[in-house]
């Protein structure tokens, strides 16, 4: 620790970026570790910003004591009766104290007014300080050197209170944690005597309200709790339970202990400053292993938003790979299509006997399709309502992949609970697979213009003409890999038998053949680009959680500025 | 009252029959539990009252205890926690068993003064760093029948107490009641204030018409007050049976929101109509439509057409031959229907996808999502089951039966026509050996009968082949169309079955979880509490003690 007293504004830099760094660490999905996470994060934030930098600035600055206990543990009675006079209402309705009380001595009282300390609370003297406030009390009664804070009861029934009660303890120099015969053994002022502990904040016991009979048995009971629990260096100072002076004062032999310890305390700046250095020494010896909480807790929010993504990413994978196995796999369009296509092309029972004289039914096809656009258009649009058919079975299916797999995991539920039903194909998926596939359309016609003016085109597609040789292309992206047998066209299409030889020399042709594929990557790509901005509604709730890697780098960046191996 | 509870039970046992496995299982399981519960504490009858006190450690509830017992029957102590194990004091004879189930090994019996059948808990604390005192006090809150808080003005406005306690137990207000103790330490007005304050926080929990009894366990002020409730509730007999049915109304209440409100909605005709048009589809039927007509027009033309052409129309298959489809199918074959396509699955998948969104519109989740696995949990199956509909359809392919006779006249008109060119062939071949007048050549009306024969037989024969070849045409499509209706109830029938049912099967689900749960959750007309409000009044006596001021 001599690198605080010797640099102390390396380590004020160095806790200014740690600080940064914890308070943008993004710890709000569920995970088992993410609520201890934000706890910590947010103490650890608070206490930098409250206490180490505000100590580090000024290391000689006066020492700030709070008062802190449970609600009816006698805090304000305590203070009262120290100080003399009434500066924190105290009574039996709880919670008594709703705002922090800063009793200090004149000569501190210009230490305690700026913002050096406690820069949230807005500071009032001489009335009682409103929400968000600190009443600020000059006394003569307390000696100079150290600042007594009243603060509220650490386990009231106003959760406002409660937070304030935690964020003063977090910026003390030292704790004067006032607990009573009857109240010793409560759960929650343990939980924040090891929270104490484990920040090295210097800490001294009041055990007030002791009945004469229990004495010894209560405090020799305390003692071994503390000793338990480690805290066996800790002052335990006994104030028996007594009839209050007028006024709600203690009487000054019951207070006797108390006083005696801040006297001695106030009298010796060496005790006080060693007091300081401890409770600093301690609160930065305690930042690696909070560190290594959040840390913990952000590897957690890292794991798990890739496991959310990963479900995501998969549920759509699949869909992807079905729209693929439909598009390719010659089924998409065994029989309405082709059935028009047939049509199109005007083959029927002609066909049959026209089998091998390929030449003239491209012939045929030719003057089928210059002569019947509307035909063609009719076409295209079953090519439309498949495709769109095809890709919104599929988007559903996997939204409902993806939605069921985050509802097995606590975070994917609480993401799921906030959004919008995700569980069924966007509504606006329809419109924009149909404007895709005609875009895709559109480019299957640009490319076999583009590719019929080249020579590569087979002089049996160019013959077809830009409409039959795009739709021809379109359909040979469909039929490539399909078994079609003539049997099944036939029974789709209520047409007649076509020959296999059909339409392996149409579709077999090498052009034909190029271009389809080429075609089909596009529409691929396509699809991609819909199944992605569907994909994209879970992405968006993940978006606000996806950095916490980075924030675990600026968190290791920042300790090792500290010289804290984190 | 009994009647009325196991009523409601019964309700919420049904009501968790059907949420199994559709409703979170937590909330189930849960509901499982008060229905066991309250079986095994019926099974000890009402005769006994147990009563608990519970509050947080330093309380004064062993002091409380022993001044209710009016015996030192429990230690009281400096050191906290003091009671680590609960204690029960039975006023008369208890069913042991009653205790064996509530887990209380220290018994004491306490010799009834019209309190027989009281059995009064003292629980540890439900604060202190004891965490197995906390498991202990949440274990026993759960059964039973009263539970009277202890606090002390200290520990009044504590947050645990408050928040984790009371506001989740805010339904049970009846089965609670509140003592504000060690009142001796405050002063008149103090005590009123502070009796005031735990009122206004209770009433913050949602405990408006809290029960607080102001009482010093020590000077004994204000006992009587609670003892007058106790024996109330002694004398009732119904602190049990009340507690219990608070139980099955919160078990219920937690339910509840899992069910819509609004009016029932069932799959829409539209829906409905959209299904069996992706599922015809799917099913190839219009094929078969198409087949049936075409199969009609050749079976027609072989039997009616004129007898020379029919080898033409034999060069083709049977339309519906090839499609695996018999005239009477057993629906043990498969039909060759090609299978459905992509997009036929796809369009179909989406039909009852949108028909189970649509029917649970409005109802919040699980429902959507069960009625949408329910419609598509049989999607496998469902191409097979179109296939068997198909070819188990009656198609009305039966021949007609002036077939036969056309059939039969075709016969005759050709045979007559073969009688004339035979005989003209006779005639010219005798002619070509000079033999003309071996054959007669009689006349009809100016003709010669073989040519009358010949060309009559052969037109007629092609006449009627027309003729028949219309009314076969427009048989063919009225057979089409009747085929199309067969199909199509079929199919919408497989629709019915492996789509539209689960989906009604789950709205029904949800319809009988939602009325056994307004059963489990009505009170019923005789009134959930007869109890009444008796002994609720606070006892608030002036403290003796000297006035002390805590803070």
């Amino acid at each position: 620790m001599s690198a605080v007293a010797t640099n102390p504004e390396r380590t004020t830099r160095a806790l200014t970026l740690l600080r940064e760094a914890l308070a943008s660490s993004p710890l709000e999905l569920e995970t088992a570790g993410a609520g201890e996470g934000r706890r910590v994060r947010d103490e650890l934030v608070a206490q930098v910003d409250d206490y180490l930098l505000p100590r580090l600035r000024e290391l000689r600055a006066p020492l700030l004591m709070v008062v802190g206990g449970s609600t009816g543990a006698g805090k304000s009675t305590l203070v009262n009766s120290l100080v003399g006079s009434e500066v924190s209402p105290a009574g039996v309705l709880r919670p008594t104290t709703r705002w922090p009380v800063l009793v200090v001595n004149p000569a501190d009282l210009a230490s305690f007014e700026g913002d050096r300390i406690l820069p949230a609370l807005s500071r009032t003297t001489g009335g009682p300080a409103g929400a968000g406030g600190l009443e600020l009390v000059p006394s003569e009664r307390l000696p100079a050197g150290l600042g007594l804070l009243d603060s509220p009861d650490l386990d009231s029934v106003v959760a406002e209170n409660r937070a304030l009660a935690r964020q003063l303890l977090a910026a003390a120099d030292s704790w004067l944690f006032v607990t009573t015969a009857e109240r010793y053994a409560d759960a929650v002022p343990w939980e924040l005597l090891h929270a104490a502990r484990e920040r090295g904040t210097a800490l001294a016991i009041v055990l007030n309200r002791v009945p004469d009979d229990g004495r010894d048995e209560v405090t020799g009971h305390l003692r071994e709790m503390l000793a338990r629990n480690g805290l066996e260096e800790a002052p335990l100072l006994v104030v028996p339970e007594v009839q209050l002076e007028p006024g709600g004062r203690l009487p000054a032999a019951a207070l006797a202990p108390v006083r005696h310890w801040l006297d001695e305390l106030a009298a010796d700046a060496d005790a006080r400053a060693a007091l300081v250095r401890r409770t600093l020494a301690g609160a930065l010896a305690s930042i690696p292993d909070r560190v290594e909480v959040v840390e913990r807790a952000l590897a957690q929010q890292v794991a798990t938003a890739a496991e959310l993504t990963h479900d995501v990413e998969s549920a759509y994978e699949t869909a992807h790979d079905e729209i693929e196995q439909a598009v390719t796999g010659g089924t998409l369009l065994r029989g309405e299509v082709l059935a028009r296509w047939y049509d199109v092309v005007g083959t029927g029972n002609l066909m049959r006997s026209l089998q091998t004289e390929i030449g003239r039914i491209r012939d045929r096809i030719r003057s089928a399709i210059a002569l019947r656009p509307r035909a063609v258009a009719e076409v295209e649009a079953e090519v439309e309502t498949s495709v769109e058919a095809v890709v919104r079975a599929a988007a559903d299916r996997a939204a409902e992949r993806a939605v069921s797999a985050w509802r097995s995991h606590p975070a994917g539920r609480a993401l799921l609970a906030d959004a919008p039903p995700l569980d069924a194909v966007s509504t606006g998926l329809p419109a924009a697979a149909e404007d895709e596939v005609r875009a895709w359309q559109g480019d299957v016609f640009d490319l076999v213009r583009r590719e019929g003016a080249g020579k590569r085109t087979g002089a049996r597609l160019a013959s077809l003409g830009v409409n039959g040789a795009g739709l021809t292309v379109m359909l040979a992206v469909f039929v490539h890999t399909g078994g079609l047998t003539g049997a099944e066209v036939a029974v789709a299409g209520g047409t007649s038998a076509v020959g296999q030889k059909v339409l392996e020399a149409i579709f077999g042709d090498q052009a034909v053949r190029e271009l389809a594929a080429q075609a089909r990557d596009n529409l691929l790509t396509r699809v991609d680009r819909l199944l992605a901005a569907e994909s994209r509604r879970f992405a968006t709730l993940l978006e606000p959680h996806a950095h916490a890697g980075d924030s675990v780098d600026r968190l290791r960046e920042a300790m090792a500025a500290l010289g804290a191996p984190s | 009252m009994s009647a009325n509870l196991d009523r409601r039970l019964e309700a919420l046992a049904q009501a968790l029959d059907l949420a199994e496995g559709r409703l979170d299982p937590a909330l189930v399981d849960a509901g499982r539990q008060v229905v066991d519960r309250a079986g095994v504490r019926l099974g000890f009858g009402v005769e006994s009252t147990v009563v608990a006190l519970a509050g947080p450690t330093g309380a004064g509830k062993s002091s409380l205890f022993n001044e209710l017992v009016r015996a030192e029957l429990v230690d009281v102590s400096r050191r906290r926690p003091t009671t680590a194990q609960p204690s029960a004091a039975v006023w008369g004879v208890a069913e042991p068993a009653l205790l064996d189930w509530l887990g209380v090994r220290r018994r004491h019996r306490v010799e009834g003064n019209g309190s027989a059948g009281l059995v009064l808990l003292d629980l540890p604390d439900f604060d202190s760093v004891e965490v197995e005192h906390r498991l202990e006090v949440d274990r026993l809150i759960e059964l039973v029948d009263q539970i009277v808080w202890v606090v002390d003005p200290q520990k009044y406005a504590d947050a645990v107490w408050h928040e984790q306690y009371l506001r989740p137990l805010a339904a049970y207000e009846e089965a609670m009641a509140f003592v504000l103790n060690q009142i001796d330490l405050l002063a008149a007005d103090a005590l009123e204030a502070c009796t005031a304050d735990l009122r206004r926080l209770l009433r913050e929990d949602g405990l408006g018409h809290a029960r607080v009894f102001a009482v010093s366990a020590r000077t004994g002020a204000g006992v009587d007050g609670l003892r007058r409730l106790l024996a109330d509730k002694v004398t009732a007999r119904a602190a049990a049976a009340s507690r219990l049915a608070t139980d099955v109304e919160v078990a219920a209440g937690r339910l509840a929101p899992h069910c819509g409100t609004g009016p029932r909605r069932g799959v829409a005709a539209a829906d409905r109509k959209a299904l069996a048009a992706a599922l015809t589809a799917a099913s190839g039927a219009p094929a078969v439509v198409r087949a049936v007509e075409a199969a009609h027009r050749r079976r027609g033309a072989l039997a009616t057409g004129w007898p020379p052409a029919r080898w033409l129309r034999r060069l083709r298959p049977d339309p519906l031959a090839r499609l695996g489809i018999g005239d009477r199918s057993d629906g043990r074959r498969r039909t060759s229907l090609p299978g459905a396509t992509a997009v036929q699955r796809a369009q179909a998948d989406t039909a009852a996808r949108k028909a189970a969104a649509h029917a649970t519109d409005g109802l919040p989740e699980p429902w959507p999502a069960l009625a949408r696995s329910a419609a598509t949990r049989a999607e496998d199956a469902v191409a097979d089951r179109l296939d068997r509909a198909i070819g188990t359809a009656n198609l009305h392919v039966r021949p007609p039966r002036w077939w036969r006779l056309a059939g039969l006249l075709q016969l005759v008109l050709a045979a007559a026509a073969l009688v004339g060119a035979l005989w003209l062939l006779a005639l010219a071949l005798l002619g070509f050996v000079q033999l003309d007048d071996a054959v007669p050549l009689p006349e009809v009306a100016g003709l010669p009968l073989p040519t009358l024969l010949l060309a009559a037989g052969a037109l007629s024969g092609i006449l009627v082949g027309f003729l028949a070849g219309a009314l076969n045409a427009s048989g063919a499509r009225r057979r089409a169309r009747a085929a199309q209706r067969s199909l199509e109830e079929r199919v919408a029938r497989v629709a019915e079955e492996l789509v539209l049912a689960p989906i009604e099967a789950e709205l029904g689900a949800h319809d009988e979880l939602r009325s056994a749960l307004d059963a489990a959750r009505s009170p019923g007309p005789r009134g959930l509490w007869p109890l009444g409000r008796r002994g609720g009044a606070p006892t608030e006596e002036p403290a003796g003690a000297p006035s002390r001021s805590v803070d």
